[in-house]
């Protein structure tokens, strides 16, 4: 974690108070190497010399546009880029991600949004790529083993099959919220809901038949009529 | 059409023509009747009617009776050159040619003949044979003309109908271009070239006129958005340190409330600014539209389920109804998710002490459209309301103020409904509730 911390960051904007301001905040987070540039020529010019490991991007500049600023900053370096906004929402937001942008935040934003995102975009490019494992969880007295794929009760053992693990994972990395049909459905299927509905049914079933005590009156996955399905975990 | 009327004018034209010159004054044949009626004979003297006798007058003709012995018995204004005897020869020549040159008219009375004779020269007369068959085949014969005269009044009228009409062509041409809004020139020539000549200028006034209105739009789209850039880097000032002071564990607990309230009128400030952009940029269509094929179904459970999810208050109840499992249409599904989200906040907004609200989704297989259906049962608004809420706020057209929230929301929707060639309709009254349908073009249903 700590050398995220150590990462250069290079701010441009060409105005010096949203600057400062995004400066201060990514201090006391802990960051130190900030660089700051008001326009193209001087970005590039940093790059060159300093050779930053990530940019905020404003899109707007006075000697031209950050996509285009993009794409020349592409062919020096493949740091990546957070676009900062004050234009309309849309518009901008498809043309940035689409010039392999990594993210895009339009002004006005809170500072913990903007820091959260670069970090997550820090963490992605840099962090060593440690195999993520599957969480592990509890419902009551049973313990899911997404990672082995099983769920255990005491001495007993039941394996999930592949639609079932797929379906589980959506609604764990979803807890406690109503995720679809059409959601769960393009998780295990790829598709949408319309034809598979009776599928989904048949797995949810069986589902419960493996992680709760009653089937028939279920307490952790619970269906929510009309929409999908939620599966209540208790932290902790 | 045109060849109908012709033939009509043709025969009313022919027969005036015909019949005109022989209906001048009365026909021999009606006053040689007329005299020999009207000639009466009583114990050997004969008077004559008044209205006969003004009638040989009026044709300046003299009049005889001539007895079974061929001698004259009585007679009017007979010129003295005239024998007063005639023989049975004499009869039959004067009967079928002249009597001394004068044209006579002979009728039978019961005295005997009744001759009336015009001035010399003022009539002519001829004897006309025919053969039968020649008299029986003229009905037939006039049949033939007739039908002659419909064929070339057909081929005459179609000929320059159609001479007229490939000179009309390019003419209706440009004007349905001109309707259609697009660039009309049509080459000046013939004889109506001084309407195409007009047709070109209205179409480069308009085509001015469009530009104009067109660079106005753009004017004032890029004016709002030029604005909204504007607000958008002090307001990030002030988001960024007033949420950082609401943060800050140095700070009071009264200052950091005063904090978290400068940040939450900094977001409504916010949103206002992302409205009015979104807003001004659908009225100028100028919003660029992401579409795709968007199963209206789907889309429903999805913003239900996030409503839902992000902790909807107790009073409300939100339910979905999917009428049509299958109905998509090809939209813009960040826009569309914005305007079902508006309408679902309005029906929370307006109703403080809770209400149920009703999400459908629906096809109509007749006008193959498709509908998001938002309905509450709460307040309501009264029905001369409504048309208000489609206008944009401040606009001339509103005639009530608004009076919560910006009044953004339901213009959005109209015009979100509008950029899908969609429509947003509006149903309330006092107390009745209110529901608002869009409207949507279906893309396919199987």
């Amino acid at each position: 974690m700590d050398d995220i911390k150590n990462k250069k960051l290079l701010i441009v904007d060409d105005e010096p108070e949203i600057r400062n301001m995004i400066d201060g905040f990514l201090r006391r987070e802990g960051f130190t190497r900030i660089f700051h540039a008001s326009n193209c020529s001087e970005t590039l010019a940093v790059c060159k010399s300093v050779k930053p490991d990530i940019a905020i991007l404003d899109v707007m500049l006075p000697d031209g546009d950050g996509f285009s600023l993009l794409s020349s900053l592409r062919q020096i370096s493949d740091m990546p880029v957070l676009f900062l906004s004050a234009r309309g929402e849309d518009e901008d937001r498809i043309l940035g991600l689409g010039l392999g942008a990594d993210d895009y935040i339009v002004k006005p934003f809170l500072p913990r949004e903007l820091i959260l995102r670069l970090m997550a975009i820090l963490r992605r490019v840099y962090s060593p790529p440690k195999k993520e494992r599957l969480p592990l969880f509890r419902l009551g007295e049973r313990i899911v083993d997404l990672e082995g794929g099983i769920v255990r009760n005491g001495d007993t053992e039941y394996s999930l099959t592949a639609k079932e693990h797929a379906l589980l994972l959506k609604l764990y990395e979803n807890r406690n919220r109503i995720v679809t049909s059409d959601a769960l459905c393009q998780a295990a299927w790829d598709d949408d809901y319309y034809g598979y509905e009776n599928t989904l049914m048949v797995h949810i079933r069986r589902i419960r038949e493996k992680i709760e005590d009653d089937p028939s009156s279920p307490e952790y996955l619970l269906t929510v009529r009309g929409l999908g399905y939620k599966l209540v975990v208790r932290e902790g | 059409m045109i060849s109908i009327l012709l033939v009509i004018f043709n025969f009313m034209l022919l027969g005036i023509l015909v019949f005109n010159g022989m209906n001048k004054g009365q026909s021999p044949g009606f006053v040689v009747q007329n005299i020999a009626d009207g000639l009466h004979s009583s114990s050997n003297t004969y008077s004559l009617d008044s209205s006969a006798e003004a009638l040989l007058k009026q044709n300046r003709a003299w009049a005889m009776l001539i007895d079974d012995t061929g001698r004259v018995v009585w007679n009017y204004m007979l010129p003295d050159e005239l024998p007063k005897t005639y023989s049975l020869t004499d009869v039959s020549k004067f009967t079928r040619n002249y009597l001394m040159d004068y044209p006579v008219f002979v009728w039978e009375h019961s005295e005997g003949l009744v001759v009336i004779g015009y001035p010399k020269g003022s009539l002519a007369k001829y004897v006309y044979i025919f053969p039968t068959g020649w008299v029986s085949s003229l009905p037939l014969k006039l049949a033939y003309l007739f039908a002659g005269n419909i064929v070339l009044a057909l081929l005459l009228s179609l000929f320059i109908g159609s001479g007229l009409i490939r000179s009309i062509r390019p003419l209706t041409q440009g004007i349905q271009n001109l309707a259609e809004d697009r660039k009309v020139y049509i080459e000046p020539k013939g004889v109506l070239a001084n309407l195409a000549q007009s047709l070109n200028r209205a179409s480069t006034l308009l085509q001015q006129k469009n530009d104009s209105l067109r660079k106005r739009d753009e004017a004032r789209s890029n004016w709002i958005a030029g604005i909204s850039h504007d607000i958008r880097t002090p307001l990030s000032m002030i988001l960024g340190y007033a949420s950082d002071l609401e943060e800050n564990s140095a700070v009071p607990a009264e200052q950091r409330k005063q904090a978290a309230i400068i940040r939450q009128q900094a977001e409504k400030l916010r949103s206002l600014v992302n409205d009015l952009n979104l807003v001004s940029m659908l009225e100028y269509e100028m919003q660029p539209l992401d579409k795709k094929p968007i199963r209206l179904s789907a889309l429903a459970r999805q913003i239900v389920s996030e409503f839902l999810n992000n902790g909807l208050d107790e009073r409300f109840i939100l339910e979905i109804e999917v009428l049509d499992e299958n109905a998509q249409v090809n939209g813009d599904e960040r826009l569309l998710t914005r305007a079902v989200n508006n309408l679902i906040q309005n029906s929370i907004n307006h109703n403080p002490d809770g209400c149920c609200i009703q999400l459908l989704t629906s096809f109509n297989g007749i006008n193959n459209t498709c509908s998001f259906i938002v309905a509450d049962n709460g307040k309501g608004i009264s029905q001369n309301e409504l048309p208000d809420l489609l206008e944009l706020p401040f606009s001339s057209k509103r005639k009530h103020r608004r009076k919560n929230g910006h009044g953004l929301g339901l213009p959005m929707v109209a015009r979100i409904a509008g950029a899908h060639q969609g429509r947003l309709f509006l149903y309330s009254d006092i107390g009745k509730g209110f529901r608002a349908e869009i409207v949507l073009p279906s893309i396919k249903h199987d």
